[in-house]
């Protein structure tokens, strides 16, 4: 663990900051003031997410540390799912914002690298972008599978869905771009190593994901919300794919393979 | 539904312990003739499912996602080494699987040495390298300072002049080093690059005065000052000790059978050629002297098939979870 003494360290600890008193003001029913912080913490996010792109002068999804940062811009899902899809957890997504962000923070290295010959393609910036986006979507899922597996339920008035019907929505935005991130890496794979499946264990962990996903909607299909909480089960098993994916595989020395660049 | 539950979670399984084993034990395993069954019963039961499930037929989404998965298994069936032999056994069509070239500069190669087993197969046409480079997002520089005062600073590449003025000629970097050694044979002295781990980076530099005499000398990024001429140019260069490898780059044409040049492609990492049927891809090259390119040769049999079937499933995903409620939302509020 290590504090960065840059401005990149700080502009990211203002994030947190913003995000958990944004979190503490919602929780304690100051909704819109919660709301503007939250705001404001999107706000440092974005001049964090700029001030390392500058920095770098690539898009900066090299890495875990940028890729954390990236995935510190939670605040359009947040609205886009509330105002769209009347999904609620919106006080959690603040929380997950600063979750994600403490690793950027305090844990992954922030030195600038330039791009390897490898990265220098124009899929990288998309496959990575949609890979992002599919995984705070389903982060978000899993916070509403949580909810119903603990039989929390919006409050009367609220007009959002129940956490069940929430977790499905959330899921059908998410997978396609699971889908999305898969093929455009599979296709990258083609240009840059010679294959478009390589059997490596990041490839392997990514299409557990998908076929997790792919699970959940075959089961939701056959049974319906009967089985409600087996539902919300599958959802938390593709999560956790996900952290596999995207953090273990890169960190453990048990999964060395193509993708070891992105640590 | 049920038996297509369970393969899902099969392959689940069966990817996680994949995940474990390494990339190249795992190639092995998934293309073993047991988990060819697998891949056909797949192949089969999503067959089956669009002809047994009226809904698959008749909801184009879905129609779209589970063809293309179709075709991705067919497509990667037909592209694997037992899909080149079983083309082979029944039409006769011979083509390398997957495998590595090596070619060195200046001459041509058709000889591939096949992935997996100690055996050469013969491409239809040649491969010729004209140069092989490696490019670095650090420049190197050398800074060359005449008798007079006058400094200048240029790009160390091959190639590159430098007018030094009317009264000291021009100056040409001839050729540049990662570890430069040099032999002493018969009282003769010669530069050369030394293979053997080492660094000793150097510029040779032919200096040519108006009097017409060249003489080239050479310039040490770790020894600055050794070898300056009494009168002469002083140079430095300008090298730092780590340099990022931006990218690989080989030059290579094509020669058909006959000798002639039929197509000219300089790959790069990302940027493979693609010729008869095969992809040509930079994969390694020689990190000693820098004569030669090692190329990944990759069969494209089977390709397009994957890549209809990616379309396929991609455009039936995002139809089927965004897209028809997004115009039913319209129609609704139109209506």
């Amino acid at each position: 663990m290590e504090i960065k003494y840059t401005i990149q360290g700080l502009l990211v600890y203002m994030t947190i900051a913003a995000y958990l008193l944004a979190f503490v003001t919602t929780i304690l029913r100051r909704q819109k003031v919660g709301h503007i912080i939250y705001l404001i913490g999107f706000a440092i996010a974005v001049c964090s997410f700029g001030y390392r792109w500058y920095h770098v002068r690539h898009v900066p999804l090299q890495n875990l540390f940028e890729v954390f940062l990236c995935l510190g811009m939670i605040y359009p899902v947040s609205l886009f799912c509330r105002r769209a899809l009347r999904v609620g957890g919106y006080a959690a997504d603040m929380l997950i914002g600063a979750i994600v962000l403490f690793p950027a923070g305090f844990v992954f290295n922030a030195q600038p690298q330039q791009l390897p010959p490898a990265l220098q393609c124009w899929l990288f910036t998309p496959h990575v972008a949609v890979y992002m986006f599919s995984y705070i979507f389903m982060a978000k899922a899993t916070f509403q599978a949580i909810c119903q597996l603990a039989g929390r339920n919006p409050k009367p008035g609220e007009n959002l869905l129940g956490p069940e019907e929430s977790t499905y929505r959330i899921i059908c935005i998410g997978f396609p771009l699971l889908t999305l991130g898969l093929i455009l890496g599979s296709y990258w794979g083609k240009l840059a190593w010679g294959d478009y499946w390589g059997w490596d264990p990041k490839e392997l962990w990514s299409l557990v994901s998908w076929l997790v996903f792919l699970g959940y909607f075959h089961f939701r299909y056959m049974f319906g919300k009967k089985h409600s909480r087996i539902n919300s089960l599958w959802a938390i098993a593709g999560m956790a794919a996900i952290i596999i994916t995207l953090l273990w595989v890169n960190l453990s020395r048990l999964f060395p393979g193509l993708h070891s660049y992105a640590t | 539904m049920w038996l297509a539950l369970v393969l899902i979670i099969v392959l689940t399984v069966l990817s996680i312990y994949g995940a474990f084993i390494g990339a190249e034990r795992a190639q092995q395993f998934f293309n073993q003739p047991t988990l060819a069954v697998y891949w056909t019963a797949l192949a089969v039961l999503l067959i089956a499912g669009i002809a047994a499930f009226r809904r698959l037929l008749r909801v184009p989404g879905l129609l779209l996602m589970h063809a293309g998965c179709v075709l991705i298994l067919v497509g990667g069936m037909w592209g694997s080494q037992g899909g080149h032999n079983i083309q082979k056994k029944l039409f006769g069509i011979d083509k390398i699987r997957s495998g590595r070239m090596a070619i060195y500069e200046n001459s041509s190669e058709n000889h591939v040495a096949l992935d997996g087993i100690r055996e050469q197969k013969e491409l239809p046409f040649s491969l010729k390298l004209n140069d092989f480079r490696i490019e670095y997002y650090q420049p190197v520089y050398l800074q060359i300072e005449t008798a007079d005062g006058n400094v200048q600073q240029v790009i160390a590449e091959v190639g590159r002049q430098i007018d030094l003025g009317a009264e000291h000629g021009k100056a040409e970097i001839v050729r540049m080093f990662e570890n430069f050694k040099m032999s002493i044979q018969d009282g003769k002295t010669t530069a050369y690059e030394d293979p053997s781990p080492g660094l000793n980076p150097a510029l040779a530099v032919r200096i040519t005065p108006p009097s017409g005499e060249a003489t080239t000398h050479h310039v040490f990024s770790l020894h600055p000052g050794f070898g300056h001429t009494q009168g002469g140019p002083k140079m430095i260069y300008d090298r730092p000790a780590y340099r990022a490898i931006s990218d690989y780059i080989s030059e290579l044409e094509v020669i058909d059978r006959e000798g002639n040049i039929v197509a000219k492609k300089d790959i790069e990492v990302n940027h493979p050629l693609h010729y008869g049927g095969y992809h040509f891809y930079q994969s390694s090259y020689d990190d000693k002297a820098g004569q030669y390119t090692v190329l990944q040769v990759v069969s494209d049999t089977g390709l397009y098939v994957v890549y209809a079937g990616y379309w396929m499933l991609c455009l039936g995903v995002i139809w089927h979870l965004w897209l028809r409620h997004i115009f039913s939302r319209f129609k609704a509020k139109n209506t």
